[in-house]
Formats: structure tokens, C-alpha cells, sequence
């Protein structure tokens, strides 16, 4: 490389920051924040949730997607050694709920912006982002205001998200609007493999999720998660911090293998 | 970290006694009128010795002690010695707080006027008694809860010092109704057998944490005299504003956004000077033969400096349609804070993200509503619906509270 096309490199990057420039076909580096589910960490992403990025768990069409039950899956997982904030612009957060799947709702902030008000929900998330909080989630809702109405808001949250260094995962409902698909660097796609059940009641639900998007790394794989539903009034879960994502990689095993391989773990 | 708290009575009541000196030796009810239902906010010792309790309603009151006099609460009154108190206290202590019965100073480190701590808490002492003119009972201990029960176990005019490493000794013989918990939370404690502090300092925190969730292991620091809750120097609630009186009225927009600037870049030169930053910004357009328009609002970060300020300003502007010519116009900042937080730990990752984040949630609260930021909370008892098993409450820097 001649000298001066490596002075004129130092000094954009000198300039615009080490990120502006890099080589094409390489994929980008990033930290990873692990999720200690095998699944999430080593097939679907590498090394976890990505840092400084957008993760999106796309539901894959109408119904039951199992996105939010994961959001808050990881959220809980989160809370348990960081402050994490949960912007609920989908109007479903049971905080009980949280609390079976083991959350410290100590350390979660729980932002209720409105209904549809997802401009004011991302401005929030943002400024949460930007006074140092490490983990945002945002569960989004059905009802999808116009994207010219919130665009500029995301794009201010991507770039608060990349300058932070912080976790942001986001739950978005059928059909993807454009903005957040070319915000995401990491898309799950969240499909319903069906009711897991144990002795007639339904014990959790079986999610297929699919690497429709990712900078970093190949998209294409798959893996199925059973998101077991905790026991209702659970206190002694919530004190003994149990795994509640059970991870199941398919080809299927018998379940009460995995039940009984998360019972040793924790 | 070595806390002071002097115990005094209620500043109502010594206002009040000022105001009324001829009324020292009387039984004095303080709350109001004895017709309203309100409850009796202090009462003088006398009106104490007739079986006069503080909380209970004004006209039970007044069946207890016939005799009593009822004066009203005098807010101006009491903010007037709560000023004194806290200025006495901070000749000798950097972090003070002042309440209506009792105020806290640091007495962290050593002084240099002062060859030990007991002495220093003497001068301190001494001052406060010479401001409200009453014997004062003080404690000293490592911690706000502990330095709170040794100044109610002292008497007026002595001091209770608890030594560093003793506070559990200290907080073990007394009653469990002396936590700063839930009553519910002390009726199960009782209900396990537990009758004093010693005994639930005794348990494993592991043991609490289960039965009280995040409570257990607060219930089990209090105990212990491990409490992290220092002293909490309340803000000061400063407003600016600068107004610019035109030179005719005008409706013309141009120089309505100069007018307006130019008080922005003083008080943006100002909040700069004294390291000060603003929650509130508001602009209000005085009018001709018409009664001042004004606009409010909440920046998304505090403004420190004329930049912010103007930014912050410039928004508010568009709200405001004045019907008529503008004579004059005043911008203002109000919840002035300092625009630098505290020095964080260099060697400690994160530390200060909390307080931060904290910060900035109540800027979310104050510019958004109070319901749009919170966090939940478990219910000790939460019974058989859903909806009773958490509540909400304001964010707060864990360790502050209590």
C-alpha cells in the first residue's frame, strides 16, 4: 500500500473514528454480550447478542411468535448482573411475569410510553442509551404508526446504541417495516413450532428462529428454543434464578432430557 | 462514613413557641384549628404529658388535653429555621439535611479545629442549640439508621456515640418496631418468633432474602447497622430568568428571536459561570394592554450553557402566538442542578452509570409523566389476583432510599 493512501486511511479514520472506513467483505467485529443459552451464543450469532448493535426478533407472520416471551426471557437474563430497561410500547409487560422468569426487577426500568407513541418510545430509549444504560429491549406493537413519524428517532437511537456500546434488542411484529430492517444488523425470525404440553397443560412454546439478517456472520441458520412458561407465583424461582430458556437444537431430543440437564445446571 | 443526627422538636413548634412566647410553659397542639380533621403534626410537652399524641386527630386531641392551645403549621416559619439549621451545620460539616425533628451532618474524616470526633459533635451541638434555643439529643454512628435510634436513646443535652464496629451491639437488644419497614414486614418477623434486632441480625441473609425477596437483604443490613442510606442534602430549588424590555412593542418575529437570544446568552453565560445546568426552560412574551404569554418546557438534557439554553429556547418560541405587540420578553430556567455530577471512581467500571441513568429517568418522568418511567416492584402479600403481585415505584439510585 503506498504511503500516502495509508496517511490519507490514518487520517479519515483519524477523523471520522476507526470505524469509517474498513474492508469490504470482511465481516464486522463486534462484542457480544452472552446470553449463556447455547443456542443464542454459538448457531444463531457468534459469541451472543451483539453490542453496539440493533438485534431485531422479527415475528415471521400473524399469531403467536414467541418474540416478546424471548424479549423478556433475555431481559430477566440480563437483569441478573446489569440494569436492563424494557420499553413496553406494546402494552403487554406483566412485571409478575418477569419476575417468574427470574428478572431483578430491581434492576429493571420499565418505560410505558403509549400506545402507538413508538417516536416518543425510541427518544426514550435513547436517552436511557446515552446516560449509560447497558441493556434496552423494545417490544413493539401491532399497531404501526407511519415510519416518516419514528425514522428519525430510531436513527438516532442506532447511533446512540453504536456510540454506547449497549445492547438493544427489538421486538417487532409482522411485517417488518423497512427502517428497522436496515437498522438491524442481526434479524431473528421468530416462528411458532408448536405448544410444548406436559400432562395435558401447555407447558411453554416451541420457537423456530431462523438468522434472516446478520453483519456479522453468516444469515441462514436455524435453531428451535422451547420458551418454557414459569410457574405462576414461582418466589422460589425468582430467589434461585433459574434457566428459564431451555434451549433444544434440533434434530429434537426427548424433552425430559433437557429438563433435566437445565435442573443440573442450575 | 460517620453520620451525626441531632433530634429536636418539630420546627412548627418552636416557631410557633417564638411567636408566641408567652405559650412556652402551656400545652400547645400543633396542626390547626381543632374542627378540621387533620391529625396533630407535634405537640408541646406539656400538651405530651396529657396523653396528646402526635398523629392522632386534632378533636381526639383536644379531648385528651381540654386545655391545650392549637396553632396553626407556619410554612414560611419553618423554612426560616430549617435555612438556619442547615447553615449552622454546614460551618462544621460539609453534607448536611435538615428535617422537621431531627437534622444529619457529616462527620466523616477529622477536623481541623477539633482534636476528635466527640468534641466536634459538641461544637455542632452547641450550635444548633444556640439557633432554635432548645436541648438538642444527639447520636453519632457509622450509619443514618444507627445514628437515628442513638440520638432517640440519648436525652436532650447529651450525646450518644456509637463506635465504629458496635452498631450491631448496639441495634441487637432493640424492638423490631424501630426498622424503617412495611409494618406488615415487622408482623411477619414477629410471627417467625423474632422479637428483637439481634435476632434477625442473627439470621442468614439468605434466610431473609427468601422470605422478603430485595427486602431481606435490606431488613438484614439495617439490622446489622450496615445500612448504606447516608445523608440526603436536599436540592435547591433556584429559578433564573432574564427580561428584556424592547424598545416598542413590536410583532415583528426577528427581533422578538434577538430579544430573545440575547436573554438566552446572558443566562446561558451565567449557568455556565456558576457550573450550573437547567431542567426547566420557559419563555414568556410580554404584551401590550394584554395579559404575558408563556410557554414551558423540559429539555432532553439538562441546559448548561447558552448553546443548550438557545437550542432549548428556540423550541419553545414556535409555541408561543402573541394576539398582540410584544413590549417585552423574559426567558427563564428553572430545577437548576449542578452540571457536573460527582467525581466517579476511575478504577470502578460503570460507576456513576447508575446515577445517571437514574438522572435521566427522572427527565423522562418530569417531561413525559410520572407513569412512563418506573419500575416494578414485588408485593410482600400479594394475595390471589394478578394484578397485586407488583407495584410501581419512582427509579431511585439503589442505597439512597431510607
Amino acid at each position: 500500500m503506498p504511503d500516502s493512501l495509508s496517511a490519507a486511511l490514518a487520517t479519515l479514520r483519524s477523523r471520522y473514528g476507526p470505524q469509517a472506513l474498513r474492508r469490504g467483505g470482511s465481516a464486522e467485529e463486534a462484542g457480544a454480550w452472552s446470553t449463556t443459552v447455547p443456542v443464542l451464543d454459538e448457531v444463531l450469532t457468534p459469541g451472543g447478542i451483539p453490542r453496539g448493535r440493533i438485534t431485531l426478533l422479527a415475528a415471521a407472520g400473524h399469531g403467536p411468535s414467541g418474540r416478546l416471551t424471548l424479549l423478556q426471557s433475555l431481559v430477566a437474563l440480563a437483569s441478573r448482573s446489569h440494569d436492563a430497561a424494557y420499553v413496553d410500547l406494546a402494552g403487554t409487560l406483566d412485571p409478575g411475569f418477569l419476575a417468574d422468569l427470574g428478572a431483578d426487577l430491581g434492576a429493571c426500568l420499565v418505560v410505558s410510553p403509549g400506545p402507538e407513541r413508538w417516536e416518543r418510545g425510541l427518544v426514550m430509549a435513547r436517552a436511557l442509551v446515552t446516560s449509560g444504560m447497558p441493556w434496552v429491549g423494545v417490544a413493539l406493537g401491532w399497531d404501526q404508526p407511519r415510519p416518516s413519524l419514528w425514522e428519525h428517532a430510531l436513527a438516532a437511537l442506532v447511533e446512540a446504541v453504536a456510540k454506547r456500546g449497549a445492547i438493544c434488542v427489538v421486538a417487532v411484529p409482522s411485517p417488518v417495516a423497512a427502517p428497522l430492517r436496515h437498522a438491524s444488523s442481526l434479524t431473528l425470525i421468530c416462528a411458532s413450532a408448536g405448544w410444548q404440553r406436559a400432562n395435558g397443560d401447555v407447558a411453554g412454546l416451541r420457537v423456530r428462529l431462523t438468522t434472516g439478517k446478520s453483519k456479522l456472520g453468516a444469515p441462514g441458520a436455524e435453531a428451535t428454543l422451547l420458551l418454557r412458561y414459569p410457574r405462576p407465583y414461582a418466589t422460589a424461582e425468582v430467589l434461585g434464578l433459574p434457566s428459564v430458556v431451555v434451549p433444544r437444537l434440533q434434530p429434537a431430543v426427548a424433552p425430559e432430557a433437557d429438563v433435566a440437564a437445565v435442573a443440573a445446571r442450575g | 462514613m460517620r453520620v451525626l443526627c441531632a433530634r429536636h422538636p418539630h420546627l412548627g413548634l418552636i416557631a410557633a413557641l417564638r411567636r408566641y412566647p408567652e405559650l412556652r410553659e402551656e400545652p400547645v397542639i400543633l396542626g390547626g384549628a381543632p374542627e378540621l380533621r387533620l391529625p396533630v403534626v407535634a405537640a408541646s410537652a406539656a400538651a405530651q404529658a396529657a396523653g396528646v399524641r402526635v398523629g392522632q386527630p386534632l378533636r381526639q386531641a383536644q379531648q385528651s388535653c381540654p386545655a391545650a392551645v392549637f396553632v396553626p403549621l407556619d410554612p414560611a416559619g419553618i423554612a426560616r429555621l430549617r435555612a438556619a439549621v442547615c447553615a449552622e451545620l454546614h460551618r462544621l460539616s460539609p453534607t448536611v439535611e435538615a428535617g422537621d425533628e431531627e437534622a444529619f451532618g457529616d462527620l466523616s474524616g477529622r477536623h481541623a479545629e477539633f482534636p476528635n470526633e466527640a468534641s466536634w459533635a459538641s461544637a455542632l451541638a452547641r450550635g444548633l442549640r444556640g439557633v432554635l434555643d432548645v436541648e438538642i439529643a444527639v447520636g453519632v454512628a457509622g450509619s443514618r439508621f444507627v445514628a437515628r435510634l442513638a440520638a432517640r436513646a440519648s436525652h436532650p443535652g447529651r450525646i450518644r456515640r456509637v463506635r465504629t464496629g458496635e452498631e450491631a451491639l448496639f441495634l441487637a437488644p432493640l424492638p423490631l418496631d424501630v426498622l424503617p419497614v412495611d409494618p406488615a414486614v415487622t408482623a411477619r418477623l414477629a410471627a417467625f418468633g423474632l422479637d428483637c434486632l439481634g435476632a434477625v441480625a442473627s439470621l442468614a441473609p439468605a434466610d431473609l432474602q427468601r422470605q422478603f425477596g430485595p427486602d431481606g437483604l435490606r431488613l438484614h443490613r439495617l439490622a446489622r447497622g450496615e445500612d448504606g442510606a447516608g445523608i440526603q442534602p436536599a436540592p435547591a430549588q433556584r429559578s433564573w430568568s432574564e427580561r428584556l424590555v424592547l424598545d416598542g412593542a413590536t410583532g415583528d418575529l426577528e427581533t422578538l428571536l434577538r430579544g430573545a437570544r440575547q436573554c438566552a446568552t446572558t443566562l446561558g453565560g451565567r449557568l455556565t459561570a456558576e457550573a450550573l445546568a437547567a431542567v426547566e426552560v420557559s419563555v414568556t412574551f410580554e404584551l401590550e394592554e394584554a395579559a404575558a404569554i408563556a410557554t414551558s418546557g423540559v429539555p432532553a438534557a439538562p441546559a448548561g450553557n447558552v448553546a443548550e439554553l438557545w437550542t432549548a429556547a428556540l423550541g419553545l418560541l414556535g409555541q408561543l402566538q402573541p394576539r398582540a405587540p410584544v413590549t417585552a420578553v423574559r426567558v427563564g430556567v428553572a430545577g437548576l442542578t449542578p452540571a457536573a455530577g460527582r467525581q466517579a471512581d476511575l478504577l470502578r467500571p460503570g460507576d456513576g452509570a447508575r446515577e445517571a441513568v437514574v438522572a435521566t429517568a427522572e427527565r423522562l418522568r418530569t417531561r413525559f409523566g410520572a407513569a412512563t418511567v418506573r419500575r416494578p416492584r414485588l408485593a410482600l402479600d400479594p394475595g390471589d389476583l394478578p394484578e397485586r403481585r407488583f407495584t410501581w415505584e419512582a427509579p431511585v439510585v439503589a442505597g439512597s432510599a431510607g
